[in-house]
Order: C-alpha cells, then structure tokens, then sequence
C-alpha cells in the first residue's frame, strides 16, 4: 500500500519506557507530520517523551519553554537593533551594518525550521501562554513558514521537524488549533509500568525493595483531600533517598513507617494529611 | 461503513471534523493502519481532541465493531456532519480545498450542496478502496512504523499490552473518569479547581487614574494621554451549603469541602455551613448539625454579593419542602414551609446555584427537585455542570 517508508520509526529510549499505545501514536503523528499534542497529570512523562524520540530517532532536540508573556515572533525570530546600533557608532566588528540579516537572530521555533536535518521541536506547556499565541501560530504551523519583515525574506522548513506540544490543561486550547493536531492524553501509569520506570532508573534495586515501594506509593497516592498528589518525579527522588539512607530497613515500610514523605507530598497541607493518614496504614 | 462510523461520532456528541476524518483516511491510504487495534490508537488520536471524550469514543468504538450496547443517544441527526462540514468551508476556503484534493478556485464556484456531495462521493470512494480482502482496513502492505515494540538496541516497550483486542480495551472504559458527563470524582479535583478558580470579579477599566495621566501626558510631550485602570472590586464571599443527611450525598461531601478549602485562598471569605434535605428556620455550622445553629433569616444582613452554593440532591417527600411543619426538628416549627425559606435565601442572596450530584436524566422523576429548580438555577455536580454554575454566578453582576 505504501511504496516507500521513509518514515523514521520511534521505539523508545534509554530512560523512558515506552507505552505500545503511545508509540503508534507518535508514528503516526510522524508519518503524517503533524504536530503531538499530549495532555496528561504532571509527571506522566510528557516532557521525557521528546527527549525520548530526539534520542531515539538521533534527532537535535529543541526545546521552547513557553512562559506567559511570550511572544509568537519571539519565538520565531528576534531583530537585535541594539547591536546594530552599537555597531553603526562604532563599527568594530566583523558585521556589515548596512545589511540586516545579519543581525536576524532565529528564535527556537524558527531555528528548527531553518535547520538542515530533521529536528524535535518541543512546545513545553503552550497553555501557560495567551490564546494570541496559539492563535498566531495556527498559519505557522499550516504553512510550516514564517516571514520575516525586516528583510522581507520566507523561512520554509526544510524538513517537517517533528513537533511535539505538552500542555497542563490550566486553559482549554481553541478548536482551530486543536484541530490541527493529533492528540493523546497520557493517563498516570498503573502499578506494572511505574515498577518497570523505576527499574529503567535503578536497574540494581532489589525486588522486594521495588515491589514494597511502588505499592506504599500507590497507597498514598489514594490519600483524600491531596492537593497535588506525588507523580514519577517524587517517586524516583524518593527511592533515591531510601537507597542512600544506611539507617533504612525494608521492614519499615512492611510495617507502613514511611519515611522522607517530604520528598513526596510537598505542599505543607498535603504533608500534614499525609502524615496523619500514614499513621492509619499501620 | 466507515461513514457510518463519523456520523455515529458526531452524533454521540464527539465534534469530530471532517477534516480530520479525511487525515484519518491519509492515514488509512498510507497504509499506517493495520487491524483494528492500530485503527482504534490512530482513529483517537487523529479525530478526538480531548480526553473528555475518550470514553465516549470508547463506548462508540466498542459498539460499532462489535455491538456492544450503546447508551442512547439523542435523535439521528445526519444533518449535523453536512452542517460542519459547511461551517468549514465558509471559514477556511483554502484549508478545506487542500483536504478534498480540490483547487480552491474550484471549491470556490461549487455551490453548498455539489460540495457535500463531492465530500460523500469522497467517503464512500475510500470505503470501497478499503473493502478489498474482506477487511476495510488496509491489510496487505508493511507500515513503515513500528508497532509492537521490537528493538535490537535493548531498548523497552512496557506497560499495558495490546495483546487484548481493540474491543476488550475499548471496553475497559479507561478514561471514564476524565468522561463529561460523570460525577465529580477525586481524580478531577484539579480540573474542577480551575473552574472555580474563574470566579473572580473583573471591573472594566473605567477609571481615569488622575495622577499616571498627568505623568504619561507630560511625558508625552503635552499630547494628552487619558490611563484608565479597572475600579478596585473586593474578593468574592462565598457561602456553601451542603446537604450532609442522606447516605445519597456521602461520596460528595468530602470532595466538595476539600474543594472549596482549597480554593478558599482565592475567596475573601467562604462559609460552610450543614442541613438535612433542605432548608428550615437554621443550618448548622457544624457537620452533625447540633452544636453551632445559624439563623437563617439573620442571614439577611449578610453581604448581598456574596455567592451562596447549595449542594445536596434536592430529593425529599414533597411535604418536608411544602408543609408548614415539615421539619423533623421540634424547634424549627415556626411555621414557614420550607420552600419559603428557601425563596428567600435566594432573594438575599441573587447570586446562587444549586448544585446536584443527581444525574440530570433523572431529575424529572422527583417531584421536589422540579419545585427547588424553580427557585434555585440547579446544575448537575459534574465538571460541566460546575463550568456552568461559575458562569452563571459570574453573570448577574
């Protein structure tokens, strides 16, 4: 049915373990070169999975950190006057002032547009941004080219990068955009994928060691009334911490003494209800 | 076949574009797709946007490849997809044009009803294209992409195996937590937060800010430059009733409370106060209604502006909420009926939802629901209902 498979096939990576479902969607979301929209809890690795596929697929990765007052066009590309100004009044440097492009700085989007290879660009959180910018950047992304005025010059991609964006639900995202995305909600992973994470990060822990600690952080995680319950992140620092604690024993956590609930529960509210409903476990 | 399964998305309320189905079919037609379990993870992730409605198509999929029973659905509306499909075209010439394979100046001089039928001519080309060996999906041909997870390097493939057939996976019914139209339930607390989180009072920017006018317009050079900034609005008050007597309101309590704790940072001041299926002469500040009565009609000279949330599932024999003594309580007999006392919490109090873990399909089968309706706006207690319920609080300014 399809003649040539040029397509690169993403399998996962070193630290990540790779849901099956996940991975077909992340195909796909190549082979059709549209951008990934993932959703999910904090922790459920949306991030890890572009690192995972530039990796994997030997990809640069650029990274754009969206923060609220960005700006599509600083995203894109950034004039810098002030250098061309100190060099017009100076004139020590190797640039020619008279011709602009050369004081055109690409910004991340605009770097992996220009790139040469096929590159990763990860859009971290675009809801923490206003809808301007998702709006502004609805024709970028249909086009796969931006203009810059000051040169009056077209940046086209050379290659699709594969473009993967994260968000934290905090707002809805407009339907034109999504409309332009594939999308996937990562749900939190069950117990038998959080063991295989965690041996992924310490391939030496012992089993008993796994087991009881991926089950007492399933136990807290069912804790009411938490506000932001612990995800991947806490778990992995928290076993971390165990491992380097010489006075740890494995019977205190049979015997639901749980200790550094710090690492895991870091509002103080939340601590305070995880502290009184650990006692409970006992 | 397949046109039956878009229309079956929309009707269940899944807005599923018409562009995106065509993507879906790109997909189909680049042989990406091979058996059912891989058209279940590319049809979701090319056609639904969000996971709220993961669980219907969940429910969708499972019913149209094998029959399992699907939850009725409003009226055959076939309509709706020809109507979007419109919608389309009217805002983005170009982008539809690309879709149909057609030049925009063509799609241009089509007229609304030769679009449509080229746009179903389309469809149903592709189902014959995919009839071929007895199965619709494309079953000859390599994917170019991996699936199952196979990788010399060492690299791994965990958690939830495929090996259970698209159906079977479709029929856990995975996402039914982030699902609409369910109760509120632990897991969304976060999201309901959000939506409370809205309820913040924004004045407009109507007032001349004397001083930053005169700076801004002598530093303008004399050209008169007028700031504005908004008017200075207090935080709301939020008064919270909740109905902690009948087994029926149990699982909710605790998520309501914690709920509005949390946001409590946000609100100048929330009250919480008790009662037992509805409202007599006190509630109670305290959660077995015994220690700390409050009066209700002292309520009175309370803040008008304050938001009162009532939430409890309205249902109740209908002489509790009518008769002059309905109150199973010996001192609250001062012979208001209660649904008096309720008229006028709610004209002290204009802004004020009711909020009802009741599913709304069965509200019409209790009587007292019907009569509360009329005095309080009621919203279900779902992540929409209380999306609604915020609106319609923030409204009445």
């Amino acid at each position: 049915m399809r003649n040539e498979s040029s397509s690169p096939v993403f399998t996962g990576a070193s630290k990540y373990v790779l849901d099956e479902e996940l991975a077909k969607i992340v195909n796909i979301s190549i082979a059709l070169e549209m951008p990934l929209l993932l959703k999910g809890e904090p922790g459920t690795g949306k991030t890890m999975l572009a690192h995972a596929i530039a990796e994997s697929l030997n990809m640069e990765l650029i990274v754009l950190n969206v923060k609220s007052s960005l700006k599509l066009v600083e995203a894109l590309y950034q004039y810098d006057t002030l250098t061309r100004l100190n060099d017009s009044r100076f004139g020590d440097s190797q640039r020619d002032v008279s011709n602009i492009e050369e004081y055109i700085r690409m910004g991340k989007i605009g770097r992996s547009f220009a790139a040469d290879n096929r590159v990763v660009l990860l859009i971290d959180e675009i809801d923490k941004a206003d809808t301007d910018f998702q709006d502004d950047m609805l024709d970028v992304l249909d086009q796969m080219a931006f203009d810059i005025i000051e040169i009056d010059k077209t940046i086209t991609t050379k290659h699709r990068p594969v473009i993967i964006i994260t968000s934290n639900a905090k707002k809805d995202l407009s339907d034109p955009f999504l409309g332009r995305c594939n999308f996937h909600h990562i749900a939190f992973p069950d117990p038998d994928m959080m063991r295989m994470i965690i041996n992924v990060h310490f391939p030496d822990l012992d089993n008993e060691l796994l087991d009881m600690s991926v089950k007492t952080f399933y136990k807290l995680r069912d804790f009411q009334g938490i506000e932001k319950k612990p995800a991947t992140r806490e778990l992995i620092n928290w076993v971390r911490a165990l491992r380097a604690d010489p006075d740890f024993r494995l019977k205190d956590l049979v015997q639901a003494k749980i200790p550094y609930l710090g690492i895991l529960f870091k509002k103080s509210s939340d601590y305070q209800l995880a502290v009184q409903q650990s006692r409970r476990l006992r | 076949m397949f046109v039956d399964f878009f229309y079956i998305l929309r009707e269940s309320g899944i807005p599923v574009a018409p562009t995106s189905f065509l993507r879906l079919h790109k997909a189909l037609a680049l042989g990406l797709v091979n058996g059912l379990t891989d058209f279940y993870t590319a049809a979701r992730t090319i056609l639904v946007k969000s996971e709220r409605y993961f669980d219907i198509y969940d429910r969708v999929f499972a019913h149209f490849f094998q029959g399992a029973e699907l939850p009725d659905f409003k009226g055959v509306d076939l309509d709706i997809a020809a109507k979007a499909l419109l919608d389309e075209w009217l805002k983005r010439p170009e982008e539809l044009a690309d879709a149909l394979g057609l030049p925009k100046d063509k799609i241009k001089s089509m007229t609304p009803d030769e679009l449509l039928k080229y746009f179903l001519d389309r469809l149903k080309e592709q189902t014959e294209a995919h009839h071929g060996g007895g199965r619709w999906i494309g079953t000859g041909g390599t994917s170019p992409v991996g699936h199952s997870g196979y990788h010399p390097g060492g690299m791994r493939v965990g958690g939830r195996s495929m090996s259970k057939s698209a159906i079977k996976v479709a029929l856990d019914r995975r996402y039914k937590d982030y699902s609409l139209d369910a109760p509120l339930t632990q897991a969304q607390m976060g999201e309901a937060l959000k939506r409370l989180r809205r309820m913040v009072p924004v004045g407009p920017k109507d007032q001349v800010n004397v001083d930053e006018t005169i700076r801004a317009t002598t530093k303008n050079a004399g050209e008169i430059e007028i700031v504005f900034e908004r008017s200075l609005r207090d935080r709301l008050k939020v008064i919270l009733m909740i109905d902690n007597g009948g087994w029926s309101m149990d699982p909710y309590i605790d998520l309501v409370q914690t709920l509005f704790n949390y946001a409590r940072a946000q609100f100048k001041d929330v009250k919480i106060f008790y009662f037992h299926n509805t409202i007599y002469d006190f509630v109670w500040e305290d959660p077995p209604r015994r220690y700390k009565p409050q009066r209700v009609q002292d309520l009175a000279t309370w803040d008008r502006q304050s938001r009162l949330v009532i939430i409890g599932d309205a249902s109740m024999a209908p002489y509790e909420l009518m008769a002059t003594d309905g109150s199973i309580h010996i001192e609250e007999r001062s012979g208001l009926p209660s649904i008096d006392r309720l008229n006028l919490l709610a004209q002290t109090f204009p802004h004020n939802a009711w909020l009802n873990p009741t599913p709304l399909r069965l509200w019409p089968l209790t009587r007292t629901i019907g009569a509360i309706s009329t005095i309080f706006p009621m919203f279900e207690l779902t992540l929409d209902g209380l999306d609604s319920a915020v609106t319609h609080m923030m409204s009445k300014n």
